[in-house]
């Protein structure tokens, strides 16, 4: 009890002079280590449990889409509007991976059936679809889009006509 | 544009002509035999005997400044062209090089025109008749032009216009009516001597005109017919009549073995071409010149020079015949043809380009594939019949390509690219000729000489796609004597007649055109408006199908328009004058009028940068005429007035100040282009227009375009440039055509240099505008900007160094792949070649290495193989360990 006492004095002391000898089965606990505290500690986080972790790590997971929003702002915003491959090369991937996240949707998801897990999901399905958005209007803002008219000017059927006229110069 | 070095002559071909024949003489000093010959188209030249080809040739003017008078062949050839002043020149008969020359103008200017010319031992002897008054001789030195003496005057009251030259002599009948006189003059003599005798001693008293006419060719002796039946020789002043006169024969005396001898060549209805030959003394027939060909048919025969030598007993003789087809024949004395050569090719008027039909089993293959009704069964019968018959041929081949050679007939069949056409030409004296577009060998001709071809239009009625119909096309032209319409259909394969044959209609057809819809046999009905605007339709069966049919009939000279609605009022077509349009006031008149041509339009609008669409007014009734006329204050002015064909509406014009109009006007698609020589800056200019309907379209997208739909009149872009020197005039333009029209557009000018000039239509874009202006196209994607001269880079020279006299006119037909166009310029020579617009994007460059790519295939193969059997060996190997 001294020396829990002691202990609790000085915590880095150590005694080399104990004055009496005790057998070693009553040997102190290394220093720095208590006893009280470890057991608090651990009691303490087996109590929230992985549950809680889990969420918080799906929450992660699910708010990823959406923090990668400013990075994705700043890669278009670097990538420019000509169309060259390396530009080109970007907004597809800007495009192709939220799709791909999408479809996978089920499978990020598959451990969890927790109280959250429509949430998430719902918050993934709408951080990529944000995603995809951007890149769609990446590529409007690049001209990509067939949305105009002249876009469509090649499908058209060529003209027919109603009257069929013929003549010229007087043969006379 | 331009092409490699081995290239030249694989796609392109040029013939070099001379025109209709005028004079003709043989070399036989030089070497090197050959014709030499001075032509109706003001063209001396050196044709080689042997072959027919033209050695050298010198194009002069082709106004009357270089109309040739006279060609003496004797160590040098002498030519007297011009009319007052005149031009002697003598040339190198070998080179044809320019020796000496001088010029000559006569006092009387009025009567210059009567003057007659020939070489007198080495003098030039210019006679000039006044007529019931007296004879003007004058003779210079040939080389030098000196006046040997002054012109010496012969009175002779008795000339007039009648009168003909049989060098030195010059005869006349003259006298009244029953006591007419024959009279004759040596004019080149220092006394005057009168050969004078009554005309009934040589003619029988009960019908005579005592009419003149000189020989042919070079004569030797001086001679004359009179009234096509008695042949006079002037000999020892004295008259001489010959008994050997054929009807309307062509006559002339060479020298034979046995002293002169009389040449005559006619053509018999009914046994073609005939030649005989009679000694002048003896008035006995040479045997060996006789000829009869039924074969041979020469319209008109005239003779031309003549050339006798001996060889052993016999006369070797070379004869030149000129047809009234204007095709000049060398014949030898038996009558074979040496050679022909088709000179009313250097006058063509109407060009068309005909598809080949496709061979004999592809088109089994296709009617097997056009019959939908039959049961299963008789499907499959057929395709077993097919094959059969695919396995005949082969074998049939097989057999044939050990001994018959392929007639040419045969292999007029479609290539796989419908590169290989027929060229149908229709030439001014009324000769049709088919051409084959790949070797420019005339495959057939039909002459129609009372075509007159003053206007004349040219339809294929029916092409060759319709097995088992043959090909059809009609050339509608005018009967020379009635000036009634002259209808000539033939099979544009084999050049023979079908159809309505050569049929001439009672009236003067006013214009004609295609019906657009074809009767049950796939033949597209002729429609013909009379100038008193009744209306008939050839065949008359497909009278029903004239429905939303318009013509339009332009007059030149007063540029008056009227429109007419065709229709079938259940009994008969009728034409009813919807609109007329006068583009005459002022004094206006239309130089060219240009209808839109009929051809697909690939895209209706243009996208531009701010991706928004500009819509072309694709109205496909449009006509362009251009016209004009004089003005009180800019003197000359030139409209360009573009109206609807059908409706009669104007649709957009432009006015050019102080300029002439010229021939040469363009129009496809919703361009147009057209050059004008402005008198303010002594120019050629271009200038071209495009119209757009705007922003906005003004139809619904596929809805069929309706010329009385909309009275909106569409925004024009115009723009001008100019033509840089104006000593390379433009002659002749036309815009290429391809099949889709999805090939860029190029101008194609014909410039009097000699050069075809190809520009891309980007060059001449109506858009293009300086930059800054603010108008429509600046900055615009693939619109240059402004420059007012169009660059004309030797490079751009689709003839490369083939030059070509007096093109007339340039024709553009599509070929079955759409990177290509065909071009045939006409004229003087004719030239053919392809283009491709926008590079052959769709076939394999023509160095494409096949060799080296099947060579990697078959490596690859191996190589794949190979590795597969070492690796099976290795694996087993392993297995083993």
């Amino acid at each position: 009890m001294s020396l829990t006492k002691s202990n609790k004095k000085f915590k880095w002391a150590l005694d080399f002079n104990p004055k009496s000898r005790t057998s070693a089965s009553d040997l102190p606990s290394p220093p720095g280590y208590s006893q009280s505290t470890n057991a608090n500690y651990t009691e303490s986080s087996k109590e929230t449990d992985s549950n809680l972790l889990l969420i918080k790590k799906l929450w992660d997971v699910a708010l990823g889409p959406l923090k990668q929003v400013p990075m994705n702002l700043f890669i278009m915003y670097m990538a420019g509007n000509s169309i060259s491959i390396f530009p080109i090369m970007m907004v597809g991937m800007l495009i192709v991976r939220p799709i791909k996240a999408l479809f996978s949707t089920q499978s990020t998801f598959k451990m969890v059936e927790g109280t959250q897990a429509a949430g998430q999901k719902f918050v993934y399905f709408i951080g990529n679809v944000v995603n995809i958005l951007l890149a769609l209007y990446k590529c409007q803002s690049m001209g990509l889009l067939p949305t105009h008219s002249s876009d469509w000017l090649a499908f058209e059927e060529p003209l027919t006509r109603v009257e069929h006229i013929g003549g010229g110069i007087s043969m006379i | 544009m331009c092409i490699y070095e081995d290239q030249i002559g694989k796609f392109d071909w040029r013939q070099t002509y001379v025109g209709r024949i005028k004079f003709s003489q043989f070399d036989t000093v030089s070497t090197a035999r050959k014709l030499i010959v001075a032509t109706e188209e003001n063209v001396l030249a050196a044709l080689h005997l042997k072959t027919g080809e033209v050695v050298w040739r010198h194009v002069f003017e082709s106004a009357s400044t270089g109309n040739i008078q006279l060609l003496h062949v004797s160590d040098k050839v002498v030519t007297v062209t011009g009319s007052n002043p005149y031009l002697v020149r003598g040339w190198d008969s070998t080179t044809g090089i320019l020796l000496w020359e001088w010029s000559l103008t006569l006092q009387d200017d009025d009567r210059a025109d009567f003057s007659e010319w020939w070489v007198h031992q080495g003098l030039l002897v210019h006679m000039l008749p006044v007529f019931n008054s007296h004879i003007e001789v004058t003779m210079y030195n040939l080389l030098t032009g000196q006046n040997r003496g002054s012109t010496s005057k012969l009175p002779a009251a008795w000339v007039n216009d009648g009168c003909v030259l049989s060098p030195p002599y010059y005869s006349c009948v003259s006298g009244n009516m029953g006591a007419q006189r024959l009279l004759s003059i040596d004019v080149t003599s220092s006394k005057v001597q009168l050969i004078s005798q009554p005309l009934f001693d040589y003619l029988s008293l009960d019908v005579f005109e005592g009419t003149l006419k000189p020989l042919d060719g070079n004569s030797v002796l001086p001679a004359f017919i009179i009234d096509d039946k008695k042949i006079v020789i002037v000999k020892d002043n004295n008259f001489e009549a010959l008994n050997i006169a054929e009807m309307s024969a062509s006559v002339t005396i060479v020298e034979g073995l046995n002293g002169p001898m009389v040449l005559q060549a006619w053509t018999d209805d009914n046994q073609g071409f005939k030649l005989s030959a009679h000694s002048v003394s003896t008035g006995k027939e040479v045997s060996e010149i006789k000829c009869s060909d039924p074969a041979l048919r020469i319209p008109e025969p005239e003779l031309g020079a003549v050339l006798c030598t001996k060889t052993g007993n016999d006369h070797a003789c070379r004869i030149v015949v000129n047809g009234a087809d204007d095709a000049i024949h060398l014949m030898q004395q038996g009558g074979r043809v040496m050679w022909s050569r088709e000179e009313s090719l250097a006058n063509v008027v109407a060009v068309e380009f005909v598809d080949l039909p496709v061979s004999e089993t592809d088109a089994a293959i296709e009617s097997e594939f056009d019959q939908k009704e039959g049961s299963i069964w008789a499907g499959s019968v057929r395709r077993l019949h097919s094959q059969y018959q695919q396995l005949q041929t082969l074998l049939a081949s097989l057999q044939s390509d050990r001994d018959v050679v392929h007639s040419s007939t045969e292999d007029l069949v479609r290539d796989y690219f419908n590169l290989h056409k027929i060229i149908v030409l229709v030439t001014e004296v009324g000769k049709i000729i088919g051409i084959d577009n790949l070797s420019g060998e005339i495959l057939w001709h039909h002459f129609e000489g009372a075509l007159d071809t003053e206007a004349v239009a040219i339809f294929t009625r029916r092409t060759a796609r319709h097995p088992p119909y043959d090909a059809y096309l009609s050339i509608v032209g005018k009967h020379q004597e009635s000036g009634n319409g002259l209808i000539i259909s033939l099979n544009p394969i084999t050049g023979e007649l079908v159809g309505e044959r050569v049929l001439q209609v009672d009236g003067r057809v006013l214009q004609c055109a295609l019906l657009h819809q074809p009767d049950e046999e796939k033949l597209h009905g002729l429609v013909l408006l009379y100038d008193d605007e009744s209306v008939q339709v050839f065949p008359v069966s497909s009278e029903h199908l004239v429905d939303d049919m318009y013509l339009y009939v332009a007059e030149a000279e007063s540029a008056k328009v009227q429109g007419y609605a065709l229709k079938y009022n259940g009994r008969t077509a009728i034409a009813q004058k919807i609109w007329s349009l006068d583009l005459g006031s002022g004094g206006h008149r239309i130089a060219v009028s240009a209808s839109r041509a009929a051809q697909r339009t690939h895209s209706p609008g243009r996208a531009l940068s701010d991706r928004s669409v500009l819509y072309k007014y694709n109205n496909p009734n449009l006509v362009l005429f251009i016209t004009e006329g004089p003005d009180p204050v800019h003197k000359d002015v030139v409209r360009a007035v573009a109206v609807d064909g059908a409706s009669g509406a104007v649709v957009s014009g432009a006015v050019h100040r102080r300029a002439r109009a010229t021939p040469l006007a363009v129009h496809a698609d919703n361009c147009i282009a057209y050059v004008y020589l402005s008198d303010k800056y002594r120019r050629v200019e271009i200038a071209t227009m495009e119209l757009y309907e705007g922003k906005e379209r003004w139809g619904t997208p596929g809805a069929p375009f309706s010329s009385f739909s909309s009275a909106r009149a569409p925004a024009a872009a115009r723009q001008a440039y100019i033509v840089p020197a104006a000593a390379r005039a433009p002659r002749a333009a036309a815009l290429t055509v391809t099949e889709r029209s999805l090939t860029d557009r190029h101008l194609l000018l014909a410039l009097s240099n000699g050069a075809i000039m190809e520009i891309p239509w980007a060059f001449l874009d109506p858009r293009r505008a300086p930059a800054g202006g603010g108008q429509m196209g600046v900055g615009e994607e693939g619109v240059l900007p402004y420059l007012p001269e169009l660059p004309l880079p030797a490079e751009a020279v689709l003839n490369y160094n083939r030059s070509l006299h007096r093109v007339r006119s340039l024709h553009t037909h599509p070929a079955g792949i759409e990177s290509t166009s065909l071009v045939l310029a006409t004229g003087l020579d004719m030239y053919y070649t392809r283009v491709a617009p926008s590079k052959t994007f769709d076939l394999l460059k023509e160095d494409f290495d096949y060799h080296l790519i099947s060579i990697v295939l078959v490596a690859l193969v191996v190589a794949t193989y190979s590795t597969k059997y070492f690796a099976s060996r290795k694996m087993l190997k392993m297995a083993w360990k």
